[in-house]
This record gives structure tokens, sequence and C-alpha cells, in this order.
């Protein structure tokens, strides 16, 4: 058969073809042939118009086809509120949870930063193994940037917390120090006043949150001095509303505030060895590769200058700024956008099945209008519009959930992920949903189209043929219930294991009570703690009031700190050396904690002077193999003795066992510093908190206490990434599993409606209603079985790739698979059971005459 | 003379009803049977012409011309033949309101 051309094929051949016979017309009564040619384009008129003209007559056509579909859509659907309900809950479910995942997609991977040429900026780096964070050398930087030919701007970074004092008591803000070329390289511009310059010391630039915080957003402050650690600092400007540090920042686990003040980096540490974190921009045209051959050699030129003992391990790193920034949280994303496109599968299936159940029923309807001279694309083209038109719906709908749901997710973790609190729902995220919805539309309302197009529309018109998709068509709908309980069943699995991981995560020793613990930080900075004697009466008054305070059963300070180079007793290579966690803390601390003494005794006042220590049971593994560590010496990097064992505690991350620590007392603390305070309490923390907090502020309010909360909660903190996994495959696994049994459901639901008849001849026949029972439910059960036969195999394979979001659980975890197996199975059950009993219900005398 | 908006359609129906032909073939018939008095812009053809197939009124079959040349032939569909019927009842009922205004007496004294 030919196929049949658009009309408007060849219209401008027609058109030329037109032209060509007016001419050769009038050349034919005798007018010479370059005048009949523009005769003839004249009498023809304007070409290009003519053109536009007939094709808008087919243009409009289309539009109002698609009208009249959508109109007619429309209608069917208020006839059925109960269907449309149902369809348009289920789209919204499946579409909204994609467009909540890829809102976040799109603000952690996809968006650039907000800075001039991001996709130019690097990120440079000496990685530490043993402190396992990417460093530089303040020196080696500056070296690097005088002599490497790759880079246009260099900058380096730090964290730098403060206490801002501006009449009145002192704010805890958290700021960074910024050195190079970092306000041309972010593209900053000040809102007011202007950046402080290379050479420039003791000047302060306030982002705007803060100058309208604590500064009441009042223009005068530009160029008043503000003390800051005791020292007297300058403001300078103020960066614009818009402006954020989106740099990486590794301390944002213990720090999590936005930060809110830039300091210089001070003289002194230029010149001394600090540890930065660096960016660079590329020359447009440089590549990576050859940047990173630059530094080899740079490097190597920097060696031979530098001593050696003043050098970190050089693991020299450069890679794109984006990845770096995101390297961490792109694998669970992905994992998320993957499950969340398994949702929308299980909804298109769900929504297929449904679809299926209308066609029987609509069959004559569609027969009729066949019959009255509907061509085969007119009718399928009907068809597909109801299903976009649902689809459309279910795509606004869902994206009115999308919003509250990214709401949700930015409060409950907004550190979760870099940029993770930037989530809005820009232009990128509405054409994704609306590209969602449509192929969604499409998906599921093609199979169904075709199924009811191939169906024997004669017979449905003949007097009494009942509506039944017929044996084929109860397979197809089964065969469809069975691939959304193996989808389901995926991922359940997957959330099975984060569940799990969570639980191992908060596998606490007894007597560990972190929800009764609460933690505070004091700043103790400037001048008049820079001495000892000072610094500990402090600590002393700190203690003596903290202590006495009702409520609280026990507490302490602590100051943790690193030692590297130090060898342990039971090292057999001559020469091997550790990093050792050291925690110089007062007697309450670990009993605050709720720590347990294994062996040995515990620390008290009388050991102040140095030289016992105490180790928890890690440390004590670690540096004394199996032997006895009591009584014996180990270095810290001083000589002392071992006269006690504690149980390990995990106090600042839930996902990484508890790190060897060896416990000194609080004089011993070979610097000065602010300090943590752990408080157990006997009543309610929330309670204590803030008035332990008044308490320690009351000794000196220039000193500033923050940072006030559970343990509990610093604790769940510091999983937040792990968290919001959880949170959102939980939510797409039981969203899933609610599809697939509705799924299920309606399957079986049918099923007995079509076999009531069967269903009564069976009683009649002497069934009891128990076999009747067993009857449904085991076709419900053959169709769960083979679901979720297919869904672990499935997760079998797909589970290994989640490895790096589990904790002390394997991907393919026998338990979990058994469990989450034996929990659909008999909510499929449960599913069944409600047909069922209608089944066992039916009377065999009206079922007979039931037609 | 202009061609009154709309009659452009029902004459293309007309000419089609003595058989298929090509665009200009069309023109052509309506200007030589209307003693030239009419005057198409001969573009407009097409706009009118694929509205008509649109409709359903027309239909274009590709063919070979006279001269052996690929060309669009137009014909008249079976629910076109009867749009021509409508058509020209409701155009012999305007073209009779309009004269009887125009020449009441011409018409009375003829009666």
């Amino acid at each position: 058969m030919k196929r049949r051309r658009h009309p408007l094929d060849g219209l401008e051949e027609d058109i030329r073809d037109h032209i060509e016979r007016e001419t050769s017309d009038l050349i034919a009564t005798g007018m010479p042939p370059e005048e009949a040619r523009h005769a003839a384009i004249r009498k023809f008129g304007n070409i290009a118009r003519v053109g536009e003209e007939t094709r808008a007559v087919w243009n409009w056509a289309w539009i109002e086809h698609l009208r009249q579909d959508m109109r007619y859509a429309g209608r069917v659907l208020r006839r059925n509120p109960g269907f449309a309900a149902v369809a348009v809950a289920t789209l919204a479910l499946g579409i909204g949870m994609n467009t909540a995942v890829f809102s976040v997609v799109n603000a952690v991977l996809l968006r650039p930063l907000d800075y001039p040429h991001p996709e130019r900026l690097v990120w440079l780096a000496d990685y530490d193994a043993r402190i396992k964070r990417d460093a530089v050398a303040s020196p080696d930087l500056m070296f690097w940037r005088q002599h490497g030919e790759s880079y246009t701007m260099m900058a380096a970074y730090g964290p730098q917390q403060a206490a801002i004092a501006a009449g009145g008591a002192a704010q805890q803000v958290s700021g960074v120090v910024v050195a190079g070329d970092f306000w041309s390289l972010t593209g900053a511009r000040p809102a007011l006043g202007r950046l402080f310059g290379p050479q420039e010391r003791d000047r302060l630039v306030l982002a705007w949150d803060l100058y309208a915080r604590q500064f009441g957003a009042d223009p005068a402050v530009i160029g008043k001095s503000v003390v800051v650690d005791g020292r007297a600092v300058t403001i300078t400007g103020v960066l614009p509303r818009a402006f954020r540090f989106q740099f990486p920042m590794w301390w944002q686990a213990v720090e999590p505030q936005p930060v809110e003040a830039y300091f210089p980096l001070p003289a002194a540490d230029i010149a001394m060895f600090r540890s930065v974190s660096a960016v660079a921009a590329l020359k447009p045209r440089v590549r990576i590769a050859q940047a990173r051959a630059e530094l080899a050699v740079l490097e190597k030129r920097a060696q031979a200058t530098h001593p050696v003992n003043m050098r970190f391990a050089t693991h020299l790193r450069i890679e794109p700024l984006a990845q770096k920034l995101n390297g961490a949280a792109r694998p669970a994303l992905l994992i998320l956008a993957a499950a969340g496109a398994l949702v929308l599968l299980i909804a298109c299936l769900n929504m297929a099945n449904l679809l299926l159940v209308r066609a029987t029923v609509r069959q004559r309807e569609i027969a009729i209008r066949a019959a009255l001279g509907a061509g085969r694309g007119r009718v399928i083209r009907q068809l597909l519009a109801e299903s976009i038109a649902l689809a459309v719906a279910g795509g606004a709908a869902g994206l009115a959930l999308a919003r509250g749901a990214v709401a949700i997710l930015v409060r409950l973790s907004p550190n979760a992920a870099p940029r993770l609190a930037e989530t809005t729902i820009d232009a990128r995220v509405l054409l994704f949903t609306a590209a969602a919805a449509i192929v969604t539309g499409l998906l599921f309302g093609a199979g169904p189209a075709i199924a009811l197009w191939r169906a024997n529309l004669h017979d449905s018109l003949k007097e009494g043929a009942r509506a039944s998709c017929g044996p084929s068509g109860l397979r197809l709908r089964r065969l469809l219930v069975a691939g959304e309980l193996a989808l389901a069943i995926v991922l359940l699995i997957g959330a099975g294991l984060l569940v799990k991981s969570y639980w191992r995560m908060h596998a606490y020793p007894p007597g560990f009570a972190p929800e009764s613990i609460v933690t505070m930080k004091v700043r103790l900075a400037g001048p008049q703690y820079s001495e000892r004697e000072k610094y500990e009466a402090y600590m002393r008054e700190l203690l003596r009031r903290v202590e006495s305070a009702p409520g609280v059963r026990a507490a302490g300070v602590s100051n943790w700190f690193l030692f590297d180079g130090v060898p342990f007793p039971s090292d057999t290579k001559p020469g091997q050396t550790h990093v050792i966690r050291l925690n110089a803390s007062s007697p309450g601390y670990l009993k605050a904690l709720g720590v347990r003494l294994l062996r040995g005794r515990w620390l008290t006042g009388a050991d102040a002077k140095g030289g016992h220590v105490l180790l928890n049971e890690n440390m004590a593994r670690a540096a004394f193999g199996t032997r006895d560590p009591i009584g014996r010496q180990i270095l810290t990097p001083a000589p002392a003795t071992v006269v006690g064992i504690v149980s390990a505690v995990k106090c600042a991350e839930l996902d990484a066992d508890p790190p060897p620590e060896i416990y000194i007392p609080h004089e011993q603390l070979p610097f000065l510093s602010g300090t943590d305070v752990v408080v157990r309490a006997a009543g309610d923390p929330a309670e204590i908190g803030p008035e332990i907090r008044k308490l320690i502020a009351g000794i000196d309010p220039s000193q500033p206490v923050y940072d006030v909360k559970t343990l509990e909660r610093a604790l769940s903190d510091s999983i937040a990434p792990r968290f919001f996994n959880l949170f959102l495959l939980g939510t797409f696994a039981a969203a899933a599993l609610l599809l697939a049994l509705v799924g299920i459901y309606g399957v079986i639901a049918y099923s007995v409606a079509e076999r009531t008849r069967e269903i009564g001849v069976r009683m009649a026949l002497g069934a009891q209603r128990r076999q009747v029972v067993g009857m449904v439910v085991r076709e419900g059960l053959i169709m769960a079985l083979a679901g979720i036969v297919a869904g672990l195999a499935g997760a079998w394979l797909l589970t290994r790739e989640m490895a790096s979001l589990l904790y002390n659980v394997r991907p393919n975890d026998a338990a979990t698979f058994a469990a989450v197996a034996a929990a659909l199975g008999t909510a499929a059950i449960l599913a069944c059971w409600a047909p069922a009993l209608k089944a066992a219900l039916v009377d065999p005398v009206v079922a007979l005459k039931y037609e | 003379m202009e061609l009154l908006q709309g009659t452009l359609d029902v004459l293309i129906l007309r000419t089609l009803l003595g058989g298929p032909a090509h665009g200009h073939a069309i023109v052509k018939a309506i200007e030589r049977n209307s003693e030239d008095v009419l005057q198409v812009e001969q573009g407009s053809l097409y706009p009118a012409l694929h509205r008509l197939i649109r409709r359903g009124w027309i239909a274009a079959d590709e063919g070979v011309s006279e001269n052996n040349r690929r060309a669009k032939f137009y014909r008249l569909t079976v629910r076109g033949r009867k749009q021509l019927q409508v058509e020209t009842t409701k155009w012999d009922r305007l073209a009779r309101a309009i004269g009887r205004i125009l020449r009441p007496a011409q018409e009375e004294a003829q009666s």
C-alpha cells in the first residue's frame, strides 16, 4: 500500500509548477518570456505569504484537534471521578517524587556555582591520609601561585570561628580566612563599603545576614572597629544578600553554620606553616592534565627549597571543583534518582492496569465510534489524549507535592549535601516535570490503546456481549502486577538495608544514653586567656558552677587533639609511628558521657600533675594488642602509666567506630583554647541546656557559649546525609509498596467480579466457602510469588551498587532479603483477603442469574 | 471584479464538479467561466484548497499532467459533492434576496 502523504508535502513544488504554467500561458499570448514570468508572479501574489497561510490552515487544525481531544478527555474523566481521582493520585505520587529528587539533583549536581567561569575552577589539594583531609601548606600555595603558568587566579581559605563583640555580649560567628585571589575568583562585589586587599590585616567583611542580624543593617558600621577574639578589627564592607560561600567545607560536619564573616589570612600564617584549602581558576583552554603535570614539577622545586620535615605527606591532587564539591553526594543522589524512576515505573504499570480494566468497559463505546467512521488513528489519539490529560493533571498535583517534599527535606537535613539548602523549583525542574508527565502519559497510555484496538470490536457490539478483557487481558494484567511487586521489592530491600545500617549505627553500649547528655562549646579566646593561670581559673570556675547546678548528674570539659609520630609498645617494625588522639578532660567528662570503667581505676583530681592516663578499649587493643596495659608505659609523647581501661563510645560520628583515644587530665592540655562542655542531665535536657549556657556565660560575657544541643542531636547531625538517603528511599519504598498492593488488590477484585458466575456454579455444586477463599488467595499468591522471586533476583544484582551507603551490613544481607520477602508476601495475601471474602459471600442463586 | 470573501471555496467545488484538475487549471477555469469578470489573486487558491482538504470536501492525488510532469490533482469527495449542493442552494437564496432588494420594481413588473 502506498503511504498517504500529507497534503502539505510538496507545496513549494505545487506553487512553482503553478507559476510556470501561468508563464507559459502568457508566452503563448505573445508576451516576451522575461516579462511573462514577472507577470505570472504578480498575478500569483506574495509567494511566501501564500505558503504561510496554507500551512496555517493545518497548524490551526492540529491545535483544533488537540483541543477537541482534550475537551472530550476532560468530559470522560469528569464522568468517572473515582477513576480520575485514583489515577491522578497515583501519578502525582510517581511524578512528584521524581520532581523532588530531580530538584535536589539539579541544585547539588547540575546547577553550576554562582561564580564566574565555574567550569574553570579546580580544587588543589595535598591529601593527608593520616588526618583524612585535603590540605595545602600556605607557603606551598604561595609558591604555586607565583610560579604556576596554568592558572589565572588562585585562592586559599580556611575555617575561622570567631567571637565578635560589638557592644554587649560577644557572638560566636562561623567565618573563613581568605587569601590570594579569593574575591576575584568568586566574583564578589561589595554591597556596601569595600573588600579588603591582599596586604591588609585585621579587617572584616560581613555577609549580609550577619550584617542584618548583629548590626541591625546599619550602614554606619562600615569603617567601625569591632573586637574579634580580643583584637580590634575594622569592618571594611558587606557582601550582597545573594552572595554565598560555596566552596568545599570539610569542617561542615563539625560546624554546619553558614559562613558569615570573611577575614584576611594573618600575616604570620602566610609565612608559617598553616593548612588551608585551595581553589584555582585555570586559564582558558588549559586542560586539567597540563595543570597536573606542571604542579608535579613545581612540587619538586618546592621540596628543594623548604625543609622536608615541615611538609605534609605529599599526594598532590587537582580535580574539577564541581567534582570535589559533590563527589560524595553523587552516588547517593544517583541511586535515589534511580529509585524515583522505579516508583514512576510502578505508577505507570498501575495506570496501565487501571486503563486495561476501563478498556473492557469502554469497548462498546469505542466500537460505536469506529463504526461511525472514526479512523483508527483518531481513536488511538483520543485514548492517548486521555492518558496525557491524566498525566498532566498528575504532574501538576505532583509539582505541588514536590514543593512540599523539598521544603520538608531541606528542613530535615539542610547539610546532607552541599548546596542542598538552595534547592528550588526552577525552570529546569518545571521542564523535567512536564517531560516526565508527557512521557509517562504516552508510556502507560500506549499499551492499553493498542490492546483495545486489537480487540475484536465487532463482537463487542453484539447484543448481550459482556464487557470482559478475556483470559489474555487478565494474563497481561497479572504480569503487570507481578512486575510491580518485583520493582517494589527491589526498593523495599534497598530501604531495608539502609534501615538495618541505621540500627547498627545506633547500637549503643549499655549505659550510654546520648539523649540525656547536653553538649556545648565555649570560645575562650582573647589576650585575657593567653596565660595558663587565668585560663585554669576560668575552667575551675566553670566546672564548679556547672557541677553544682541543679539537675546535673555529672559534668566535665574536654579538648581533643591529634599528635603525630608516636610509637606503640606493641609495634614490631622499628621506627613505626602513629597519629594518636589525646583527650584532655576533667574527671567528670567520662562519667557524664556514661563511659564504663573496664579495668583499673578512674583518673581523679590527684592525677592533675600528669603521668597517669586512661585508654579506651580501642586504644588499648591498638597499642598493646593482647597484653594487659594496666601499669605499663605509653608515650603521649611524654611517657605515662596506664591506670585504667574504659569502654569506647561514639561521641562524634555515628557511622564510624569510636576512635582509639588516650585520656589525660585537663590540666595537661599543651595549648590553651576553647573547650567542649558535656553535661549529663537528670531531668529534661532541653530545659537544662539553656540554663547551663546562661550559667557559663555569666562567668565572662565576652566569651560566647554556643552550639548547645543534646549528644543525640549531635550524633544524628553527623549522619545527616545517611538520614537523608534513608528518609527518601524509605518514602519511595513505602509508595512502591502502596502502589503494588493497590495493583494486586485491583486485579484480584476484578477477577472475582469476572468469575462471580463460575463461583456460584462451584458453590451450587458443593464447594465450601473456605475453598473459594483459598482459590482466590491462591490466585493472588501465585502472582505475588512470581513478583517476589523476580524482585529478589533483581535486588541481588542491584543492591551491590549501594554498598557505599551501608554501614556494617552486606549489600545482599540474607536476613533483610528474607524479612522483606516475607513482609511483602503477607501484605499481598492481606490485599487479596477482601476480594476473597467477597467471593465467599457470593449467593449461588443470585450469581447464576448474574449477567 | 474582486471575489467576495468565502465564495472562492464554493467556486472551487463547482469547478471540480467537472472532474479532477490541478491548481492552475482551477484558476483558469474560474476566470474563463466568469467570462474574465472575476479576477482571483492566484496564490489565494492554495489556502482555500487546503481548507477544503482539511474539511474532507476535496482530496489531492498525485498524478501526471498532460506534458508528462508530476502534479497534484484535486477531486471532489462524496462529502464535497453534498456540500456543493448545500452551498449552491444557499447562494441562490442569497442572490435572490439581494436581487429583490436592489430591483423591487422590475421584479414586480415581471410578475
